[in-house]
């Protein structure tokens, strides 16, 4: 089975975020990546399954600032292969942008994968998550939410969370794309020295992408840090004359 | 005049030509028993270079395996151990010297034999002493710490049979010749007037002679023939793994991973992938317990027991080489086989149990190897993983951007230097709990005040400060450490200093014991303990009062156990003008905090009662201790959440010490809810 995980950086958030200039978008060059938390649940799932049940993993990430550690890391971890999308795109790539390469990456191979694996969101996404966008444009069914994966005979079996406690078992055929939430176990642990011989023995093939294509993302017209509301207001006294004040309050508002 | 007559009583061809065979035979089968016992330790361990140093080996092996100067430290195990032992050794020696005096020089005879009858008297009798105490302890003692088995009580009892009869033989001997230096042999000749006493007739006494005689000499060939499978086996494997133990490194460095010949790292997931010392350790081992009486992760859980861990390597070795015959070829894993992951989990590295072991066996170096084993599967806690994934990621294991780390020290009035820009006297290591744990980054702005006050020429890394890396090496990510070596060195390579300081006694021993040579390049390293020391001691900080109170100090493992440094911080706390109490662990025998290790990252585990908690007790029992003094970031940390654990919080204030030359330097008492000094002052 060959499984294919498109996973992104997202900005680390130990660092302060700063706000660029044109005061529309985050100041790329004072951000520090990191790989996005729901994209390494997507690596451990996949890595999961290829050890139950054997297949290849395909690991493939746009190269930003540490794209190459983390696709070492995965190579530590047990993937197969790990691409690196090569451009200059820190400044200006959205999830569309993406999608469309990843689909572009596809297209150029002969084989398509069984599995497609991403994280359900990212915290940098503006312009919504990859998973959806992969399955539109590859035109594949897609689950999201997943919170657990089993594999069986090429069937896959996937746990899906709702809201109000509610949790949906889905059997779904290959080939999908999945939105991991989080994998059956927490992502491992690579110690370093894995690492280390992955850096030394393992090779990150490196894909050129040609003119970006941003289109469908949204503008963002301005960003900025939460700012300080002083609209709360302590009502102090007994009860009736809490509930006096509240009814005087709330016709204040036009709320009665 | 008084001689030694060989075989006294015996028939003479035969009698001695059977003893001599007996024993012959006897001899040969102990040698060809223990040496199917000992190939073991080979054959299966990892090879590792422990011939060296001959005359260092030698000295341990007079220390510790014949004076036992271990054994020694406690009182009546001690002293029954000695009295067991080294009768031991001289009835041993008596045979010998019988035996040479028999065939080759004659020297027993007159005074010379007098005193040597003197000599296996008395120490018959005090080994009938010793055995006595062992009886006392093992059946009405019963101290927890000890292995209460049928096995070891039939080896005393065997011991005592045999020195019994060797008194009885001589007994018999003194009641048939009556001799005139009867006197000379006073246990036998007191035992002989019950024989005298009887009215048996000299050919009866004869015969009950040679009846025990022949006893005696089948009991010492039955002993010679298990003694390489018996509990006394620890007579051969403790002087040896007394003479192999490791010399070349101090007990602050760990030894790096084992490897291949083609390089490739070996990790202790199976028996075979220990070394043979390591297996003789097990092998050596007398199950007396010592160090599970001072584990704090036995105190707290009473999962892991040293001994235990020592004794489960043993039980699966002989487990394998009886079902394999032979050097098993698919070796079942060490650890979740007969070792519990969380009791290798539970450990704090405190190197207690090394330091009571009478046998010098090494838990510690074992324990980290098989966390090693575990690391490189990537099987450990969540928050352990975090704190690794930390260290990795960002150099400390609170998981924030090395750019804060110094941040604590902008509230500073005055700037601290920059080492990586300017040349400085000192270098001070911060280490991570002083830098970015915000309840302790107050202490770590007093220390700089301190040391601005004092003068001292000093400057810190800034960001490029990295974890030192003690701790990530002890929970196993062997790798992780060093890593976070190349880091720190490639940024203390940058610097010019003279000599580095730390705060943390964990950073302090990494720094001190485990960094290559030529990063330091012969500079000291020092615990700041050490630099207020000599402050004082040079005139450079003056105290403006003297503090007056009455407090405790706690040894943090790392500063004194694993590197001796015990004087320094008494000797600050002394200028203070504190009156110190000691607890009743201190020194090399404090009791761990349970920090270490990297314990402190680690999910707790059950716990019956912290480590932290059971040394918090400790100090608020002595009654006029108001403050207990640390020396350690952890220290405080821990110390503090225990206080409020136990609810001691009004009985004792926990303060570094730095903390205390600080207030001494400010010229009238700071007025403090947990000051000093209101507390002090009353007990002082």
């Amino acid at each position: 089975m060959k499984i294919l995980v498109p996973i992104q950086l997202v900005p680390d958030l130990v660092e302060e975020l700063v706000i660029a200039q044109d005061g529309k978008r985050l100041d790329l060059d004072a951000t520090r990546w990191i790989i996005s938390e729901f994209d390494d649940h997507a690596i451990e799932q996949a890595i999961l399954l290829k050890e139950k049940i054997g297949g290849e993993v395909t690991v493939i990430a746009p190269d930003f600032e540490g794209t190459e550690d983390v696709l070492y890391q995965a190579l530590a971890k047990g993937a197969d292969q790990v691409v690196k999308l090569s451009g200059d795109f820190q400044s200006e790539l959205n999830t569309h942008a993406l999608a469309r390469l990843v689909v572009h990456y596809l297209q150029t191979k002969s084989e398509r994968p069984d599995l497609i694996l991403t994280g359900v969101q990212a915290n940098s996404s503006l312009d919504g998550s990859l998973g959806p966008l992969l399955a539109a444009y590859l035109d594949l069914p897609f689950v999201d939410c997943v919170a657990q994966t089993e594999i069986e005979d090429q069937k896959i079996t996937v746990r899906k969370e709702y809201p109000g406690g509610l949790t949906a078992d889905w059997s779904v055929a290959l080939p999908v794309v999945l939105g991991i939430q989080a994998a059956n176990t927490p992502p491992r642990y690579v110690p370093i020295s894995k690492m280390r011989l992955a850096m030394k023995t393992g090779s990150i093939a490196t894909e050129e992408v040609g003119e970006l294509d941003l289109s469908g993302a949204v503008d963002s017209t301005r960003m900025y840090t939460p700012e300080a509301d002083q609209r709360a207001q302590m009502i102090d006294g007994d009860v009736d004359q809490v509930a006096e004040k509240l009814v005087a309050l709330f016709k204040e508002l036009g709320v009665l | 005049m008084p001689e030694r007559i060989d075989f006294w009583g015996i028939p003479h061809p035969w009698g001695p030509i059977l003893v001599y065979a007996l024993l012959g035979l006897a001899t040969l089968i102990l040698v060809v028993r223990f040496y199917q016992r000992a190939r073991v330790w080979w054959q299966t361990g990892l090879p590792e270079k422990r011939w060296d140093h001959l005359p260092t080996r030698l000295g341990r092996l007079v220390k510790y395996a014949i004076l036992q100067v271990r054994v020694l430290g406690q009182r009546y195990p001690g002293i029954m151990h000695a009295a067991l032992a080294w009768s031991f050794f001289v009835l041993f020696l008596g045979t010998a010297f019988a035996t040479i005096n028999g065939h080759f020089i004659t020297f027993l005879q007159g005074s010379s034999y007098l005193v040597y009858k003197l000599t296996l008297d008395v120490f018959s009798v005090v080994f009938l002493v010793g055995a006595g105490m062992a009886a006392y302890r093992r059946f009405v003692l019963r101290p927890a710490r000890l292995t209460l088995q049928g096995k070891f009580t039939w080896s005393l009892v065997f011991l005592v049979f045999i020195v019994l009869n060797g008194l009885l033989i001589e007994s018999l001997r003194l009641a048939i010749e009556k001799p005139a230096w009867a006197l000379w042999s006073p246990a036998g000749w007191a035992i002989a007037q019950l024989w005298i006493a009887s009215g048996a007739s000299q050919g009866a006494l004869y015969n009950w002679h040679l009846g025990v005689y022949t006893l005696h000499f089948v009991t010492v060939s039955a002993f010679f023939v298990t003694l390489p499978t018996g509990t006394l086996v620890h007579l051969l494997t403790a002087p040896l793994n007394v003479f192999f133990s490791k010399i070349d490194r101090p007990a602050g460095r760990l030894a790096a991973l084992p490897e291949t010949k083609e390089g490739e790292p070996i990790y202790a997931d199976r028996l075979a992938h220990l070394s043979w010392k390591q297996i003789l350790d097990s092998e050596a081992c007398t199950e007396c317990g010592r160090c599970q009486e001072v584990c704090p992760a036995y105190a707290s859980n009473k999962q892991l027991s040293p001994k235990q861990l020592v004794v489960d390597i043993r039980e699966k070795l002989h487990e394998e080489w009886a079902t394999a015959k032979s050097k098993p070829t698919e070796p079942a894993p060490l650890v979740n086989g007969q070792i519990r992951e969380a009791d290798v989990w539970s450990c704090t590295t405190c190197g207690a149990c090394d330091q009571e072991c009478p046998v010098l066996v090494e838990h510690v170096d074992t324990l980290v190897d098989l966390r090693r084993s575990l690391v490189i599967e990537g099987r450990m806690d969540a928050r352990l993983q975090d704190a690794l994934a930390g260290l990795s990621r960002y150099g400390n294991s609170f998981g924030q951007s090395e750019r804060n780390r110094a941040k604590w020290s902008q509230a500073l009035p005055t700037k601290i230097k920059d080492a990586r820009k300017e040349p400085v006297e000192y270098l001070w290591f911060v280490g991570d709990y002083a830098s970015y744990n915000p309840a302790i980054t107050e202490i770590t702005r007093q220390a700089a005040q301190v040391f601005q006050s004092a003068g001292l020429d000093f400057g810190i890394l800034y960001e490029a400060e990295r974890n030192a890396g003690n701790d990530a090496r002890r929970a196993g990510e062997e790798g992780l450490f060093e890593y976070l070596v190349e880091k720190n060195s490639a940024a203390l390579a940058k610097c010019d200093f003279q000599a580095i300081f730390t705060t943390d006694p964990h950073t302090f021993n990494t720094l001190k014991n485990e960094y290559p040579g030529d990063v330091l390049a012969g500079r000291p390293v020092l615990h700041y303990t050490e630099v207020l020391e000599r402050l004082i001691a040079r005139g450079q900080l003056r105290f403006e009062r003297a503090l007056d109170a009455v407090v405790t100090y706690h040894d943090p493992c790392y500063l004194g156990r694993y590197n001796g440094v015990y004087a320094a911080p008494r000797r600050v706390l002394a200028a203070l003008g504190c009156r110190l109490v000691e607890m009743p662990r201190h020194g090399a025998h404090a009791f761990c905090c349970g920090a270490g290790g990297g314990r402190i990252w680690m999910e707790e585990g059950e716990m019956q009662e912290r480590p932290s908690e059971n040394r918090i007790r400790e100090a608020a029992a002595l009654g006029s201790v108001s403050t207990l003094v640390v020396a350690c970031p952890k220290d405080v940390a821990m110390f503090r959440d225990a206080l409020k654990t136990t609810s001691l919080e009004g009985r004792l204030v926990v303060k570094d010490l730095v903390e205390l030359v600080h207030e001494a330097l400010e010229p009238v008492a700071v007025a403090s809810p947990e000051g000093l000094t209101e507390n002090g002052g009353k007990d002082g």
